[in-house]
């Protein structure tokens, strides 16, 4: 009969996410909604029908669209920094 | 229990099972840590092994594999490298391998999580290769040489367990593709007529080098037929060529030409050198708007090349790459009239890496790289 052995797990946990995280804010009455297109076909169409979507259900103040110039690198630094400032959350969808 | 497997336990980074073949490996397929062949299990006695050959700490991380950003520590590296088969000597490569491919400028998320069907491409050079056997002969890119074999395994172990590119949820590949089981060759210095990809990108000839690209598998270029070297580039031209691959509307992602040693011999002898190659590549293989459909040059092509359209209208050509320097050429495999073409993930530059000791002086060899 076998015994036992110890053997290594090879996966990684996910980080833990650290900071208040934005259910320590307090939604504001109205919100500054950003979208981030992927820059692939139809993510403007889907996007622009969770626009429609997410106005049926909370008041919306302004939306600011802004779309990567490529699908497969990260949004550059400017288009990030700009929804943090002028945004309160933000949609992004990919869409192929 | 040895001491090193209660301090795992205590780590809480291993755990207990039956020792049984079948045992680990139904509860390792069932935790999701495989890539769906069986595995070597990684007990702590084989896993200690493979630290032998690693010259930080067993919890050190060597680097973050996205998309999860889980830590590549070596005791979990080891472990994807004990599952693979590796000896313990390959384990330094597979930590460079990682280093690399973990470098911002790959865009490893993006290759880990697209939907295209790229896979890390590991390329070898140096002494290195031969001190590991990695095949760069006859059948490189297939099967047959454990160090290929298990090293393109293990990193591949490494990205789903640790960097958790799990298909159908953070691997979104539409095909996936063979190349994600293993890829890994060693470039044919010995028959190379030009010098090799890491002596071109800087590092010494005697030092050991990992690149990585971001890799289709490759796509067979035969010509039997030309004998001079402008015959043989104007085949590979009219190969590379194509509408539907990422490098014609993503350039900056190297694409990689592999010549067999026969085409890079026919093409060197007729003054050739690799600079000229990439030029002539650069210039022979752009692709006519025509080629594409109507509403690709509508979304795509007059978005991405607007200067181009306004000059050149429907006559418009584009590039496979930004620069004919973008072009990645190396020599591979064995006898016979053949050459491959591997398109890339578009975007994302191939990274190159020297191994080299924790005081930052090169290892040439394993070997090298253990000496104190």
């Amino acid at each position: 009969m076998s015994q036992s052995a110890v053997f290594v797990i090879p996966e990684a946990p996910a980080p833990v996410q650290v900071g208040e995280g934005p259910q320590a804010k307090k939604p504001p009455r109205q919100i500054r909604l950003g979208i981030l297109d992927n820059s692939k076909g139809n993510a403007d169409h889907l996007l622009a029908m969770i626009v429609e979507m997410v106005k049926a259900e909370v008041q919306v103040a302004s939306v600011l669209s802004l779309r990567k110039p490529t699908a497969g690198l990260p949004a550059p630094a400017e288009i990030l920094d700009q929804l943090t400032r002028e945004v309160d959350c933000v949609v992004t969808a990919m869409a192929d | 229990m040895s001491a090193f497997a209660q301090q795992l336990m205590s780590k809480g980074v291993a755990l207990e099972a039956r020792d049984d073949f079948q045992t680990v490996n139904d509860l390792y397929l069932e935790r999701g840590w495989s890539d769906g062949l069986p595995i070597v299990p990684p007990s702590a006695e084989r896993v200690e092994q493979m630290l032998a050959y690693c010259d930080r700490p067993w919890d050190e991380p060597v680097a973050k594999i996205p998309p999860r950003w889980g830590e590549a520590t070596p005791i979990r590296l080891a472990a994807n490298a004990v599952m693979a088969g590796c000896l313990p000597e390959y384990f330094p490569l597979i930590m460079l391998a990682i280093e690399a491919m973990c470098e911002e400028s790959f865009n490893l998320y993006g290759i880990q999580a697209t939907t295209h069907q790229c896979a890390p491409l590991i390329v070898v050079n140096g002494p290195v290769a031969r001190e590991l056997d990695i095949n760069a002969g006859h059948n490189a890119f297939g099967p047959g040489r454990r160090s290929n074999a298990t090293i393109g395994r293990a990193i591949r172990l490494a990205l789903l367990n640790i960097g958790g590119a799990t298909p159908g949820s953070c691997d979104m590949s539409t095909f996936g593709s063979p190349a994600k089981y293993s890829y890994c060759v060693a470039e044919n210095e010995a028959l190379s007529p030009w010098e090799p990809l890491h002596v071109e990108r800087g590092f010494p000839a005697d030092s050991s080098t990992v690149s990585v690209f971001g890799a289709e598998g490759p796509h067979n270029i035969n010509d039997h037929e030309s004998v001079s070297g402008v015959g043989i580039l104007k085949m590979v031209a009219g190969t590379v060529a194509i509408t539907g691959t990422n490098n014609v509307t993503l350039p900056g992602g190297d694409p990689l030409i592999v010549f067999g040693p026969e085409h890079a011999a026919t093409v060197a002898r007729d003054g050739f050198s690799k600079a000229d190659v990439k030029r002539y590549l650069y210039e022979h293989t752009q692709v006519p708007f025509t080629h594409f459909s109507d509403e690709y040059i509508e979304r795509r092509m007059k978005t991405l090349y607007p200067e181009r359209f306004a000059r050149d209208g429907m006559n418009a050509r584009a590039p496979m790459a930004g620069s004919p320097e973008e072009f990645a050429v190396i020599v591979l495999g064995g006898s016979g009239k053949h050459s491959a073409f591997i398109p890339t993930f578009g975007h994302t530059p191939g990274v190159t890496r020297a191994l080299k000791r924790r005081d930052g002086s090169y290892a040439s060899s394993v070997k090298d790289f253990l000496r104190k």
